[in-house]
């Protein structure tokens, strides 16, 4: 237990798992759903033109979406790459470390991501 | 008796992650999961990037989609569905291998002492996984190659 103590990280090691399965699968289902949204609805190409992609800023149902894609793919990706890189080496500062970089590169993709959803919904189109 | 001081010269670091020959189809499977997860955050990363240009304007948006809707362009993406697809399929795989399902029954170890739960199932949803890769790779490129 005391030495569990010294360790900084506040989750257990099953629990973290937990979360990215459970990210895992939220992020298949909504990326499922945003690719069908680019390809079932209209040509591709014409779904990426301007006022399409603006229009779907401006959808709420859609902004949820992007936004659930957001956070389920950083949680799973970040954690993802936190496992790999503590695969390859192990120490208390190399662990310590990679755990603080990996939150603070989700923290920072998300809030990058959430600054173009809430600007793009802001724009109007001619 | 004294311990025996640890040999830290068998570490083989990044060469034997790499190194997806010794142990069979479950290694490759294993390699393929942690390289197509590392492509596909370096994607989202890249994607998040590039819609963020939306907010520069019609005239930005369009620059930067002329940069990818390029051969290269629909190239890459083409091996992102693949390795989305791939990376999705076998962690279900993973999933289930993670929580007792598909594993068999633990048996005496006799010779030549294959492991009981690289069985026939796991070995199935790894060539499954695979070949679900092939289908999408193929759907995709018929779709970004195949016209408007």
């Amino acid at each position: 237990m005391e030495a569990n103590k010294t360790h900084m990280a506040m989750l257990r090691e099953s629990q973290i798992m937990k979360i990215h399965y459970i990210t895992a699968i939220g992020a298949l289902f909504v990326v499922a759903v945003h690719i069908l949204m680019r390809i079932a609805i209209m040509p591709y190409g014409m779904s990426l033109e301007y006022e399409n992609v603006i229009a779907n800023y401006q959808s709420i149902p859609y902004i949820v979406l992007l936004e659930s894609i957001l956070v389920l793919v950083s949680i799973h990706g970040f954690n993802g790459m936190r496992v790999i890189l503590l695969e390859l080496r192990q120490s208390k500062r190399w662990e310590d470390g990679v755990t603080v970089l990996t939150i603070a590169a989700m923290i920072a993709l998300i809030a990058y991501g959430t600054r173009t959803i809430i600007i793009a919904n802001g724009l109007g189109v001619e | 008796m004294e311990r025996e001081i640890a040999d830290r010269s068998n570490r083989e670091g990044m060469k034997g992650w790499l190194n997806p020959g010794r142990y069979g189809w479950e290694r490759v499977s294993y390699w393929l999961q942690r390289l197509t997860g590392v492509g596909l955050l370096a994607y989202f990363i890249a994607h998040i990037y590039e819609t963020s240009n939306i907010t520069g304007g019609p005239a930005l948006w369009e620059a930067f989609l002329e940069l990818t809707q390029s051969s290269l362009g629909h190239i890459i993406l083409i091996l992102v569905i693949g390795m989305c697809v791939f990376h999705s399929a076998n962690g279900i795989r993973l999933i289930f291998a993670h929580g007792g399902k598909g594993l068999g029954k633990p048996g005496r170890p006799d010779y030549p002492y294959d492991a009981v739960s690289l069985n026939y199932r796991q070995k199935s949803g790894i060539w499954i996984a695979l070949i679900l890769t092939v289908v999408a790779m193929l759907y995709g490129a018929s779709v970004l190659f195949g016209g408007e």
